[in-house]
């Protein structure tokens, strides 16, 4: 891990990625998030943490405006900025946004195609058709996946015949197909077997020299292992949010500590 | 209670009589499809005997021999059919530039003289083969009472009644013997058909010059027929000449002409066929057209309620196309006879589709109207499979999609239509099935001619008025006799319908079968 | 902070610019086939009610619902045109003490359809009794006795294909067995069961998608107590069953009150001149033929001219018909609204 993340405060590390300011969001009449204030530097892991139910999803997928898709949801007050716009903001396309900011859902979700058009599938929506163009895409997503050693021979077969792991692999190589400046992880491993796990621990240590990183995750050793920054969710309020290391160490909330160290009700 | 055991083995006995009963009504469903097969069958199964029985008589009637000698003169018919149109044509165009009807009649003098001669070179051929036709056409109804007679027979012997059985007189006809006069007649026939041959090529050997110089190439096309029609008599003759009164009908006849029969043509003097292809194609015809309306329809409007509609459009089209799957057929069909066909024929007549050959048409019923009321009957049952299965394409594969910046229609149509796609075949086909056997609408808009429609004729050959398989059933089992060839044809169409729909069912369901598993 | 280009901003492309034409012309579809069925709705409804209605009291044209239909004449008397039911004609020429009044006449244009909607209530009502007692007996087995096995599959193959044969063979097949080997002739009966038959694929799926929506718990709950498994379907599945099973069926109600082919020649007559209940004995009731509706409506559009006098007829009839069929189907579809609200388990 780099040194000067191990003294500076997190806001002074990195020009700030994505920054979400006084946020409050509801599913109806149910508010999901209170309050929330939290900067997510650049080409850093940042990841979040907390009990089930708790609206860790709910913010990843406001970073992206998925949450427009739910006919209910809607936010209240608050901005999300990325790179100093406010994406909620009049002038703001959700197609081109989450053109830049991809994601990961929890349950691998190829398409019912092959690897290769999962893989190209976002260039496709863009209209790009050049072959030559494609292959390499293709070539370089699965390779920065770290799967092209293992499909390079079936790249025209169904993506639902790999494994659990490679299948979230692949979803991964679609994310970064489009070059991304964000990509948002939702619980990636959470079906994944341990051998899996890790090697998408691999990959998230690899991509964040390329990309700016959101990771949700229940596994305190995951985001103890793989993210700089950590942030403590409790009941649709940000709790805590620190270098991960101090969070693990040397928390300053109580709820925090208890959570991590498990004695959490 | 004293014998609790006993009770229990009384109450188990009557839970067992209830499951049975259960069970055995479950069992209704194969036995109602069993029986649908069998009442079929044992109704229509009789007609494939006493259709080879009809064809048999047709050549040892020598009915056959004199329809070769028909055929020449249907053939003349329609060539004079098509000068008069030519006439008609040079007529109108005449009198478009502004001529008076005397001066156009002065005009196409030379044209009407060599028309006039044309039509009545054929007389003295007619007339002999007229005379031969009423001979076989005795012949013919000799051998039908016959037929009758022994069928009653038959009828008197299965009721046990052996002597009246055996009073009912059969005559004897010896068909050589009362074929002998017309074969005698075919040199005279010879004759005539020299004497008329002879007629026509002088007068193709002079043909007049036509006032209106466009039409020049239809009347050398005219010409030409009418040289090839010359030119199929030696065959004729020799056809004739070799016609054999008891070569063998082979018994496949019986099959293949009601499969592959073009004519479907009951209570004529003549000959009675029982081909279904006609039928089968008015049928498929207006099926097609329907689907072809009615799947972009039904996909679009199930794409769009349930991907780009707003909540309050959903409620309310999904009800609203339910209750348009509940109108009864015969309201439509009804809308079709009062309303839509003449709508559909003002339409043709204006001017902005003139260019369309054969607009305006003539017919208001026709496969074109019937087609476009099936399709809106075809609509609901498109839409609400199509629709499920839209829906039921995992959630995870639109939003990834979305994910990835993909707008809504790219979602729809790559990711969700191909997932879906088997769902929405089998919702097309199913809607086949339905269009295919619905009877009303066909009945009362389609038009009712039994013929092949000419396709030969582009857009318009889709305003040919056509009869279909459903129809000619619900048309025609009222107005026959019972156990008649007839009313077993009519049979053998309806089981041919059954068949074909459990093979589209069959062929909906195998493909949601088989599709299914790959999206996972 | 807001000097910075957006770099979100909306896009023009081809893609955006192919999107919202597509958009436009899925919008476009849908609506298409709306006006049409809507055009069919509102030509029907607007001519027949103003033969079903009238401008004063009582509002309703009382002859056109209680009359047989009957010939219409058309005559001039005394400088003015009339225009006559066949009874009231005979009578008319009696109390003027004509013999003749040369008059037009229009088959099938006067009075009303009384018979054809008692003939079709008739119908309905005979068959869906009959199918709902084999459907619902079906569907138990289906989904409370069985196991899958073979037959189970065969059983379901076979409810499966028999909702796809068309109504004409089903027509077919009433007329071989019921009207032709059980001698029935054309009659109630033989229409009862023709339409039940064709209406039995849709009462046992109906039937057995109730079934299914009662919990499993419940069955657990009785069986644990030492019920057997008909006493449990008796009183802890059918209850809750039955508002279901009813609500769907009413969708048969709908399909054999609208459907002709099947009746065509198993229990129609174009004209009777008795009522259904005008018969010797009891028994002749289950074997006399019915006028009916749908029926009506095809003979009358389709075997009688179009013009002002026939068309009142012929519009009337299938306003009526269509009101009753919308009815029932609106009413199916209410139900199963409130059923869905009310019964969350
Ligand atoms: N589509 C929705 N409609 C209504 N409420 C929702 C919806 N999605 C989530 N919620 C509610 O919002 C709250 C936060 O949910 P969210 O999915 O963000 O939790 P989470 O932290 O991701 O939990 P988990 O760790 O189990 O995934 C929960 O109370 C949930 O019930
Ligand atoms: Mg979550």
């Amino acid at each position: 891990m780099d040194e000067t993340l191990k003294t500076a405060p997190p806001e002074a590390v990195a020009p700030a990625s994505i920054e979400i300011d006084h946020l409050d969001f509801f599913y109806g009449d149910h508010q999901a998030l209170f309050d929330i204030n939290l900067a997510m530097p650049a080409h850093k892991v940042t990841a979040l943490i907390g009990p089930s139910g708790c609206g860790k999803s709910t913010l990843l997928r406001c970073l992206n405006r998925m949450n427009d898709l739910v006919p209910v949801a809607r936010i209240g007050h608050g901005q999300v900025r990325i790179h100093g716009t406010d994406i909620y903001g009049p002038n703001v396309d959700p197609i081109e946004l989450r053109k830049r900011v991809g994601m990961v859902f929890q349950k691998s979700n190829p398409f019912p195609k092959s690897i290769y058009e999962n893989v190209i599938y976002g260039l496709r929506i863009q209209g790009r058709t050049k072959r030559s163009d494609l292959d390499e895409v293709v070539e370089r997503s699965l390779r920065q996946a770290a799967l092209w050693d293992e499909v390079k021979d079936r790249l025209h077969e169904s993506g639902l015949g790999l494994s659990g792991g490679q299948q979230q692999r692949l979803c991964i190589a679609r994310a970064i197909a489009v070059e991304p400046e964000i990509i948002l992880m939702d619980e990636p491993c959470s079906a994944l077997d341990p051998i899996a796990t890790s090697k998408v621990e691999e990959l998230i240590f690899e991509l964040k020299k390329l990309y700016t990183i959101v990771i949700v995750t229940h596994n305190m050793q995951q985001a103890g292992r793989c993210s700089d920054l950590t942030a403590f969710f409790y009941l649709g309020k940000l709790i805590e949010m620190d270098r991960t290391e101090k969070l693990f160490t040397n928390p300053a909330e109580k709820q925090t500590e208890d959570y991590i160290t498990g004695r959490f009700g | 209670m004293k014998n609790p055991n006993r009770f229990d083995r009384k109450r188990l006995r009557i839970d067992h009589f209830i499951k049975w009963f259960f069970g055995s009504n479950a069992l209704l469903a194969i036995i109602v499809l069993a029986l649908i097969t069998l009442f079929l069958f044992r109704e229509g199964a009789e007609f494939f005997p006493q259709n080879l029985q009809n064809l048999r008589n047709y050549r040892l009637a020598g009915l056959e021999y004199v329809g070769l000698m028909r055929d020449q003169i249907e053939a003349h018919t329609a060539l004079n059919r098509s000068l008069q149109d030519l006439r008609l044509r040079q007529s109108n165009a005449l009198l478009k530039a502004g001529k008076t009807p005397e001066q156009v009649t002065a005009a196409l003098a030379r044209f009407d003289a060599f028309a006039a001669a044309f039509d009545s070179s054929v007389d003295e051929l007619r007339g002999v083969i007229s005379e031969l036709t009423d001979a076989v056409t005795e012949i013919k109804d000799k051998a039908k009472l016959r037929e009758d007679a022994l069928q009653q027979r038959k009828f008197l012997l299965t009721e046990g009644k052996r002597a009246e059985a055996d009073a009912v007189p059969v005559a004897k006809i010896d068909f050589a013997a009362q074929l002998a006069p017309i074969k005698a007649a075919f040199p005279l026939y010879q004759k005539t058909s020299l004497v008329f041959r002879g007629k026509i090529e002088t007068l193709l050997l002079q043909p007049p010059s036509l006032p209106v110089r466009e039409f020049q190439p239809r009347f050398e096309q005219f010409q030409k027929a009418a040289r090839a029609y010359l030119t199929t008599f030696p065959a004729t003759e020799r056809k004739l000449a070799e016609w054999n009164q008891f070569a063998p009908v082979p018994w496949h006849r019986a099959i293949t002409s009601f499969l592959f029969g073009t004519e479907w043509i009951t209570n004529s003097f003549w000959q009675d066929w029982y081909g279904v292809l006609p039928l089968l194609t008015g049928s498929v015809m207006v099926a097609v057209i329907a689907l072809v309306l009615a799947v972009p329809m039904g996909v679009c409007a199930a794409i769009y309620v349930s991907e780009l509609a707003s909540p309050v459009e959903k409620q309310l089209i999904k009800p609203y196309i339910e209750f348009i799957s509940a109108i009864p057929s015969v309201v439509i069909g009804f809308f079709g006879v009062a309303i839509l066909g003449e709508k559909l024929r003002e339409l043709t007549q204006w001017q902005a589709l003139s260019w369309i050959s054969g607009f305006p048409i003539s017919e208001r019923l026709n496969a074109f109207t019937a087609g476009c009321l099936l399709a809106l009957m075809a609509v609901p049952t498109i839409f609400s499979l199509a629709e499920d299965a839209i829906n039921s394409v995992p959630r995870a594969f639109k939003e990834a999609s979305y994910a990835l910046g993909a707008t809504r229609l790219q979602t729809v149509f790559r990711v969700l239509v191909p997932a879906s796609l088997s769902g929405i075949v089998s919702a097309v086909l199913l809607g086949f099935g339905r269009v295919i056997g619905e009877t009303m609408v066909v009945l009362l808009c389609a038009g009712n001619r039994i013929a092949i429609p000419d396709f030969t004729q582009g857009v318009s050959s889709l305003f040919q008025p056509v009869h279909t398989m459903t129809g000619i059933v619900a048309q025609e089992l009222g107005e026959v006799p019972n156990g008649t060839i007839h009313y077993r044809a009519l049979f053998m169409v309806g089981l041919l319908l059954f068949f074909l729909a459990l093979c589209i069912n069959w062929l909906a369901q195998a493909v949601v079968r088989r599709y299914k598993i790959s999206i996972g | 902070m807001q000097t910075q280009a957006n770099p979100f901003q909306h896009r023009q492309s081809t893609v955006r610019f192919l999107e919202s034409l597509a958009s436009g012309t899925i919008r476009v579809g849908t609506y298409l086939v709306l006006l049409a069925a809507a055009c069919i709705f509102l030509t029907i409804g607007y001519k027949g009610a103003q033969t079903v209605f009238t401008p004063h009291w009582p509002f309703v044209n009382t002859e056109f619902f209680t009359e047989k239909p009957s010939t219409l004449y058309v005559f001039e008397w005394e400088g003015k045109k009339v225009e006559m039911s066949d009874d009231r004609f005979r009578a008319f020429k009696a109390a003027h003490k004509v013999e003749d009044i040369p008059a037009e006449t229009y088959a099938h244009s006067a009075g009303g359809i009384l018979p054809c909607i008692v003939g079709t209530a008739l119908l309905v009502l005979g068959s869906m009794t009959i199918a709902l007692v084999l459907g619902v007996s079906s569907a138990i087995y289906l989904s409370e006795y069985s196991r899958d096995w073979w037959l189970l599959r065969l059983i379901r193959l076979a409810i499966m294909n028999l909702a796809g044969v068309p109504s004409i063979v089903f027509g077919l097949f009433g007329f071989a067995l019921f009207v032709g080997y059980f001698k029935w002739n054309v009659s109630l009966m033989a229409g009862w069961f023709t339409l039940a038959f064709m209406v039995l694929p849709v009462v046992i799926t109906s039937a057995e998608e109730a079934l299914k929506a009662v919990p499993q718990g419940f069955r657990e709950g009785s069986l644990a107590l030492g019920a057997t498994q008909w006493q449990t379907i008796r009183t802890n599945v059918l209850p809750y069953a039955i508002p279901g099973i009813l609500t769907s069926s009413i969708l048969g109600i709908a399909r054999v009150a609208g459907e002709t082919a099947p009746i065509l020649f198993t229990a129609a007559y174009v004209v009777l001149d008795r009522y259904p209940w005008q018969v010797a004995k009891w028994t002749d009731f289950f074997f006399q033929p019915v006028q009916a509706l749908p029926y009506h409506i095809y003979v009358v559009s389709s075997k009688i001219p179009q013009n002002e006098y026939t068309e009142r007829m012929q519009y009337g009839t299938a306003f009526v018909f269509l009101a009753l069929v919308m009815l029932i189907s609106l009413g199916s579809v209410i139900l199963r609204i409130r059923l869905r609200h009310k019964l969350k388990w």
